[in-house]
This record gives structure tokens, C-alpha cells and sequence, in this order.
């Protein structure tokens, strides 16, 4: 470590003057958005002292731990040079069918009146059933993109408009009539979203999801780092001629890595059934933004090619925490989205920027 | 085109994986780049900015259901309890307390329960004996 700092201080010694200059430019600008959030996370510290309080800090690492999934199924699109714009559709309708699969069989309002009991097997097979679900419009966006080299952002945003009429269709199931799917079953949300870890002198818990949403970063980091599937995203990300030369399929590789994010919007809808316990309708909207924000900010950039797991986990956090600070700053939520179109765009000149001056 | 050729037949990703992706083709000098970063950078401390000023904290409204109108108590921060407020009347009932849902079903504590967000409480009515 010290010999690391040795080093870059010998090579900025070496710099004539225009040089050191552009180092410190391109040292701020690069990490222009880490700086500006500190800045403003130190100031909500000041203002708040709720914000560093134990149910603050458990509030950012749950809120954090529901949004996971889909950052890390986006963030292989993003590597691939894409994007997925039907991910919150798909987050939406997963929630919504997993919330009418697991209802309280007892509850008078039911969307299916003849379905299994709620035991283990059943709340297992229900994760199966959207996690399939979310893969076959993953599969469809992949096979598009791949087969007959539409733009991802046109295909995702088809199948997102596509996805909202099915979601729409599947509020009307049983003269539901557009309402709320609500009334999910106590066992599921015991072992979703019941209390993992439970602190009881500081008022606060950890639930279930948030083991679960650690199991699939470490899962994720071994797809994207030790199989040879991971590898492939990572060269087609980079040069896609160049990895079918060298006999990498990169038809699988793209239909894969959409398959793959629409699985894990499915088990994020499925977290999100038994977290709110309530769906609506309006489950979902514009969570995609979220997870590209989060993957960008991350460093997963849209140069294609680059990005990591630890990266995509660091973002995720980072914009959680901006928003429960907003929350905690008193500002409404219907403002929030203005924050986070004003993040989108930064993240991304920034990192085009830092591609632009590589160059 | 370079790309006709890793069409369908192919089995190219098309659009993806072009070296430089998402900004294959962008012509902008490296000054022009560093004004983007600057101008994106700036617009964000304005929203900022412009949100934190817009922001006049979070309300807390009062559905009296029948009762006598309680005023709106506004400009709490995040964490604050409920200042005392006046209790409704209403002709032939009881006022019970405040509640966060319209069945009456959780109470709100005047001396534990902080404001986190907007929120409407219900006045509990009894009937007077």
C-alpha cells in the first residue's frame, strides 16, 4: 500500500505543468459525484441527527436490499452496451402475481379462488413461477435484441409498454375491478420479510430479504467472475465482432443476460409482494431508473465492457441513502424524481466524459 | 456497413458491444467534454438546491370525521412529535384519540410518535353515555 502511494507520487512528480493540471481536472470531474454526494450526505448529518440513529441506518440497508436485485440484473445489459427498459414493468407484474398467488386462502376478496394452501412447497413454487415469468420477457427482449439487432432501448421499451397491459389485464382477474392485490399470506411474509436479525435494545430488525439479497450479490459475483458465461458478457460487452471471432456465441451471450436480469426482476417483485403486502397497479414505475442510476454511479459504464458487482453494491447504497436523506430533509416525494433525473444525467455525461478523454 | 454482416445470419449483437457503445461515433473535443461534466454537475447542485428550497417539510392533516375541523399542523421535520393540537368536538360523542387509519385501529402516541412522512390522522369518536 505504501509503495502504491510511493509510486503515484513519483509519477506525479514527473508531470510538467499542463499535466498536473489535467490530473487534478480529471480527478475531480471523474469523481465529481461521489464528492457532491458526501458533501450533501455530511450535511443531512448536521441537520438530522436521526439520519445516523440505528433505525435510520436499518432503514437504508433494507430499502437497499430490495432494490439489489434488479440493479445487479440490469447491470449485465448495461455491460453489453444495452439497457432494460421494461424492468419495473416486469418487477410490477411479478409483485402483482406473487401477491395473488400467496393470498390468505381465509381473506374474502381472492383473485384465484382455487389454489394450493399456503405451505413451504407452495411459496417456493410461486418464487419459481415469477422468476420464470420475468425470464420469458427477458428471453423475449434478448431474443430481439440479438437475432435481429434491434436497439435495446426500443425492444425493452416495447415489452415495458407490453408488460403494463398485461399488468393492467391482470388487475380486472375475478372483477377485481383494477384494485389493490392485497391480503398476502402471513407464512410468506414471515419468510420473506419477517425479522432475520432482531436488536431489541435499539428498536430495530433486519429482515429476511436482506440474507437473501447478500446470497444473490455472491452469486452474481461468481456468474460474472468465474464462469465462463460471465467472461463472454464481459468480452461482447467490449468488442462483439471481435468475441465472435474468437467463437464466443454472442446470440446466447445477449439472450442470456437479458434472461438472466428478467429472473431477478421476478424474485424483486416477489420480495416486493411480501414486503408491502399490498400491489397496485403502480408497483414497479420507473424502478428501471433506480437500477440504471445505481449501476452508473456504480461504475458500470455504458462504454460496455466494465463494471463489477462491488461496484453495482456501492451504487445501490449510494442512491438510497441520497433518497432517505431527501426523506429525512423533509422534501416530498413527488420531488425525489427530479433528484434522480438530475442524477441519470450526470452519472452519464460523466461517464462519457471519462470515455471521451481516454480516447 | 460493417454491421451487415453480423446481422441474423451472423449472430452479432447488432447495436451492442461497438467498441466506445453507447458513445461509438461521438465527436466532442476534450474541452467540450469537461463543459459537459461541469454544465451536468451544475444542473445538479441546482436541483438540489432548487428541491431543498421547494421542500417545506412534512404535514400532518387531521380527517375529524364529523367532528369539529382541525387545522393542518405543517412544516414538521423528519423525527419531530406531533405538537399538542386543539381536540375536535362533536355533538353526542366522545373524542378517543387520534388514529392512523380511518377503522381506528392503531392509535397514534402523542408522547412516542415521531413524523416521518405526510400523513392524515382520523379522530376516534365513542358515543357519550
Amino acid at each position: 500500500m505504501n509503495g502504491y502511494f510511493k509510486r503515484k507520487a513519483e509519477e506525479y512528480r514527473a508531470l510538467d505543468q499542463a499535466d498536473r493540471r489535467r490530473y487534478w481536472i480529471d480527478g475531480l470531474l471523474n469523481n465529481a459525484l461521489y464528492i457532491l454526494m458526501a458533501v450533501f450526505i455530511v450535511l443531512t448529518a448536521i441537520l438530522n441527527k436521526n439520519f445516523l440513529s440505528a433505525s435510520s441506518v436499518s432503514n437504508i440497508i433494507t430499502l437497499a436490499a430490495a432494490s439489489l436485485p434488479m440493479a445487479l440484473g440490469i447491470g449485465g445489459c448495461i455491460v453489453l452496451t444495452g439497457t432494460d427498459l421494461s424492468g419495473g414493468r416486469v418487477f410490477g407484474l411479478t409483485a402483482a402475481m406473487a401477491a395473488a398467488f400467496l393470498q390468505n386462502r381465509m381473506a374474502t376478496k381472492l383473485i384465484f379462488e382455487h389454489l394450493p394452501n399456503t405451505s413451504g412447497a407452495w411459496i417456493i413454487a410461486v418464487l419459481l413461477i415469477v422468476m420464470l415469468v420475468g425470464a420469458a420477457i427477458g428471453l423475449v427482449n434478448g431474443f430481439f435484441v440479438a437475432k435481429f439487432s434491434l436497439h435495446p432501448f426500443i425492444v425493452t421499451l416495447a415489452t415495458q409498454l407490453i408488460t403494463y397491459g398485461i399488468i393492467l389485464m391482470f388487475f380486472q382477474i375475478n372483477g377485481n375491478g383494477g384494485g389493490p392485490i392485497s391480503n398476502v399470506a402471513q407464512q410468506f411474509k414471515d419468510v420473506v420479510s419477517g425479522p432475520a436479525i432482531r436488536i431489541a435494545s435499539k428498536n430495530v430488525s433486519i429482515p429476511w430479504y436482506v440474507v437473501y439479497a447478500f446470497a444473490l450479490v455472491l452469486i452474481m459475483w461468481f456468474v460474472w467472475n468465474k464462469t465462463t458465461f460471465g467472461k463472454n458478457m464481459f468480452a461482447v460487452g467490449s468488442n462483439a465482432e471481435a468475441a465472435r471471432v474468437s467463437g464466443v456465441n454472442v446470440f446466447r451471450t445477449t439472450v442470456l443476460v437479458h434472461t438472466l436480469a428478467g429472473a431477478l426482476y421476478g424474485f424483486a417483485g416477489y420480495v416486493e409482494a411480501a414486503r408491502l403486502g399490498s400491489i397496485t397497479a403502480a408497483t414497479g414505475l420507473n424502478n428501471e431508473c433506480d437500477a440504471i442510476a445505481a449501476c452508473v454511479i456504480g461504475g458500470v459504464s455504458f462504454v460496455g465492457g466494465t463494471g463489477n458487482i462491488g461496484g453495482i453494491v456501492v451504487g445501490v447504497f449510494v442512491l438510497r441513502i441520497i433518497f432517505v436523506a431527501l426523506n429525512m430533509l423533509g422534501i416530498n416525494p413527488n420531488l425525489q424524481f427530479i433528484i434522480k433525473g438530475g442524477i441519470i444525467l450526470a452519472a452519464c455525461s460523466l461517464d462519457m466524459r471519462k470515455y471521451l478523454a481516454k480516447k | 456497413m460493417a454491421e451487415d454482416k453480423t446481422g441474423p445470419a451472423g449472430g452479432g449483437a447488432g447495436p451492442l458491444g461497438r467498441p466506445g457503445g453507447l458513445y461509438d461515433g461521438v465527436k466532442l473535443s476534450r474541452k467540450s467534454a469537461d463543459l459537459l461534466a461541469v454544465c451536468s454537475i451544475g444542473l445538479l447542485v441546482a436541483l438540489f438546491v432548487i428541491v431543498l428550497l421547494l421542500s417545506d417539510g412534512f404535514t400532518v392533516t387531521f380527517d375529524a370525521r364529523g367532528g369539529s375541523d382541525v387545522p393542518a399542523v405543517r412544516e414538521l421535520a423528519y423525527g419531530d412529535m406531533l405538537p399538542a393540537v386543539a381536540e375536535p368536538t362533536r355533538e353526542g360523542y366522545v373524542f378517543t384519540g387520534w388514529y392512523r387509519d380511518p377503522d381506528c385501529g392503531e392509535q397514534w402516541d402523542m408522547h412516542t410518535d415521531t413524523v416521518t412522512e405526510d400523513i392524515t390522522l382520523y379522530a376516534g369518536w365513542e358515543s357519550a353515555p
